[in-house]
């Protein structure tokens, strides 16, 4: 999964420089460009999310806000692209706004508040942090801190981004 | 068409000089109880504040209601009030997609950074700044000093500009002038931030934070009844101007999806934001953040579109005079259409949107200086306390008194700042604290990398050497670049010294 998410961002940042090289050539596909940049931007939000959102290889049900971001800002900017200008003469609002712009405000903008948000509070005590997990972590603060009490240090190993090792550094806490 | 979405991006962090007085009686009074409550807010915070942890990440007590206003207040600076209305006056529908991305973003923001950061305080009690979490993840001193130079950089820039568009905001308030307006404001912000450091700043943008949102959503209110209702509105521009009414405005659709890029994705390398998760007491309260802070950035985010569209209909309409620029709209239509006790809240609220950066900024900023910089060289200070509120006051001062200067300069420092944040932090951050397989060489490559391209690309495009086509910003295309060296070098050094993570932090990167 994580090799998933990874190459997600990967192709999704090549898009996005696909799609600024292309600015250089507006000619050539005028359409092209800024829809490669939508489904890049799409790629590199859903992509991350997976990377940080996935536990052990799985998403679990995280899957439905990963999908939803693709289809709504990836899907939904390349319709926008692709839509005909607004046309003055024609007098259909949606809530209040033209087709394109109601699109623009209401799905790409607003609707994912009804979705993203809401699967990080639904799902967040089973897939995000569990009082397991939290436990787990604050033990091994504990530990951290009985060692460092243990060796005298005052500083516990690896603290404040001193060095501890590998070639750039003095290798060893102050 | 770019070459006026440019200037107006400038304007970003900077109300234009000549906004239309507000000195009015009830508007005065108003600003001036303002002023006495944020003070009052620092007194009682100053008394709190007893060591740098308070100082820097408020003690690490903050309830989720408290951080939930204090980043929406960070995130939102004056730009919302008047920059942000002015630019969809301008530039019709494309400028939303600047804040459009907030609905999914502080959710993604809390998958990749929140519970990350808020158990790295859980081992590692003695963090504090975006550079400690990048330092201790990497093992990586020269990270740490990067990201904390880095971050030094862009709130010098940030802070001139928003030091200058406090001074233009006060003097419209009170009429004394923009020399005192400037002086005013960063006497009052430093008052708070060099004695209470952030807890001030927390208890102040909880303050502050509500004022926004109460004040944007009344404001919309009158938007609606001035327009005739969104449909009124619709209807007049498109007789008149349909292109602005299209998803991208008079944007190119390139352009328009570029901001949508930077400020979503950027979001995730913001540090005066994003630090604050270390200040939640309790991490399982992250559960109903992101939903609370979009909902509340939705609600304050109403005036930046309301009076954007509603202004430009009642121009084209004939019933508001023309603008003689753009940052006019707020102001008038405040003056024009709302009563004057509304008019006196939202302007203190600009300033109070302004004041909440500043805090943020100078906090970070100090952090740097004291913190990061010198854990980067091996010389970490004995009292963080005291040199911090000397490192807030010298800042502060260095940016007055840049303001004073204004014009070219504060326009240009002010470009960049959004951008430089995320093309350094963001692959080293966010990715870096989510994949074990990054690199400390991956982490400084891209650091550098984002750091050196948008200064230079940056300082192109300002003095007009060279910029990128189609109006896309150079800091989107550093962005990108720096993911790319970030996974390139990572991939290239793995194996190496530079890929060992301590078990600590390991945990909290598996969990």
């Amino acid at each position: 999964m994580k090799r998933l998410a990874l190459g997600g961002i990967l192709l999704s940042a090549l898009l996005l420089a696909a799609a600024y090289g292309l600015a250089f050539l507006p000619e050539v596909a005028p359409r092209l460009a800024p829809s490669l940049l939508a489904l890049g931007t799409a790629g590199a939000l859903a992509g991350t999310l997976v990377l940080a959102a996935q536990r052990d290889g799985r998403l679990g049900i995280l899957w439905v806000p990963v999908v939803f971001i693709v289809l709504v800002v990836g899907g939904g900017m390349v319709a926008l692209i692709l839509l005909p200008p607004v046309d003055p003469a024609d007098p259909t609002l949606v809530l209040g706004l033209p087709p394109g712009a109601a699109l623009l405000m209401y799905g790409v903008g607003l609707l994912p508040t009804l979705v993203v948000p809401v699967a990080y509070a639904l799902t967040f005590d089973r897939l995000t942090l569990s009082s397991e997990d939290l436990e787990r972590v604050r033990e091994a603060g504990r530990r951290r801190r009985s060692e460092a009490e243990a060796t005298g240090s005052g500083s516990p190993p690896g603290g404040g981004g001193v060095e501890t090792g590998g070639p750039e550094g003095s290798g060893g806490p102050p | 068409m770019i070459s006026r979405v440019m200037p107006l991006l400038q304007s970003v962090e900077m109300p234009g000089a000549d906004l239309p007085g507000m000195a009015r009686t009830e508007i005065v009074l108003i600003g001036i109880a303002y002023f006495v409550v944020v003070a009052a807010i620092g007194a009682w915070a100053t008394r709190r504040t007893r060591n740098a942890q308070d100082f820097y990440v408020a003690g690490h007590g903050i309830g989720l209601f408290a951080l939930t206003l204090a980043a929406m207040s960070a995130t939102l600076s004056g730009f919302a009030f008047i920059g942000g209305p002015g630019l969809v006056f301008s530039v019709g529908l494309g400028a939303m997609l600047i804040i459009l991305p907030a609905s999914i973003t502080n959710a993604l923001g809390a998958w990749v950074l929140a519970k990350r950061l808020r158990l790295l305080r859980e081992v590692r009690e003695e963090v504090m700044t975006i550079p400690d979490a990048i330092g201790m993840r990497f093992r990586s001193p020269a990270a740490q000093g990067l990201s904390g130079l880095a971050i030094l950089i862009a709130v010098i820039g940030y802070m001139a500009t928003n030091v200058l568009a406090l001074g233009v905001v006060i003097d419209a308030l009170f009429g004394i002038g923009l020399g005192w307006g400037v002086w005013l404001g960063t006497a009052v912000v430093v008052g708070y931030s060099v004695a209470g450091g952030i807890l001030a700043g927390i208890y102040a943008d909880v303050f502050q934070g509500t004022l926004m949102a109460v004040a944007s959503v009344l404001v919309f209110l009158f938007v609606l009844d001035a327009g005739g209702g969104l449909s009124g509105i619709s209807t007049t521009i498109l007789q008149n101007d349909p292109g602005f009414m299209s998803p991208w405005g008079h944007l190119t659709p390139l352009a328009a999806i570029s901001f949508f890029f930077v400020f979503g994705y950027g979001s995730l390398g913001q540090p005066h934001v994003v630090h604050k998760f270390y200040m939640l007491r309790d991490p399982a309260r992250l559960k109903w953040y992101p939903l609370l802070v979009t909902a509340a950035l939705i609600l304050a985010t109403l005036l930046y579109f309301g009076v954007g569209v509603a202004v430009k209909a009642l121009v084209t309409s004939g019933e508001m005079s023309p603008l003689s620029n753009p940052d006019e709209a707020t102001p008038r239509f405040l003056l024009e259409y709302t009563p004057r006790i509304l008019a006196g809240i939202v302007f203190s609220s600009v300033a109070a949107a302004i004041m909440s950066t500043v805090n943020s900024f100078l906090n970070i900023g100090a952090a740097a200086v004291t913190h990061d910089l010198p854990v980067a060289f091996g010389r970490r200070l004995r009292d963080e306390l005291f040199a911090g509120r000397i490192a807030t006051l010298v800042i502060s001062l260095a940016a007055a008194v840049t303001a004073q200067f204004s014009g070219q300069l504060v326009a240009f420092l002010g470009i960049f700042g959004w951008g430089l944040f995320a093309s350094t932090l963001v692959p080293a951050l966010a990715l870096g604290l989510n994949w074990t397989g990054a690199t400390r060489e991956g982490a400084v490559a891209s650091i550098g990398t984002g750091l050196v391209l948008t200064l230079a690309l940056e300082t192109l495009s300002f003095f007009g050497v060279w910029s990128f086509p189609a109006g896309v910003t150079a800091s989107a295309v550093t962005l990108v670049l720096s993911i790319l060296v970030f996974l390139a070098v990572s991939a290239a050094t793995r194996g190496g010294p530079g890929s060992e993570i301590d078990e600590d932090i390991r945990l909290i990167m598996e969990v």
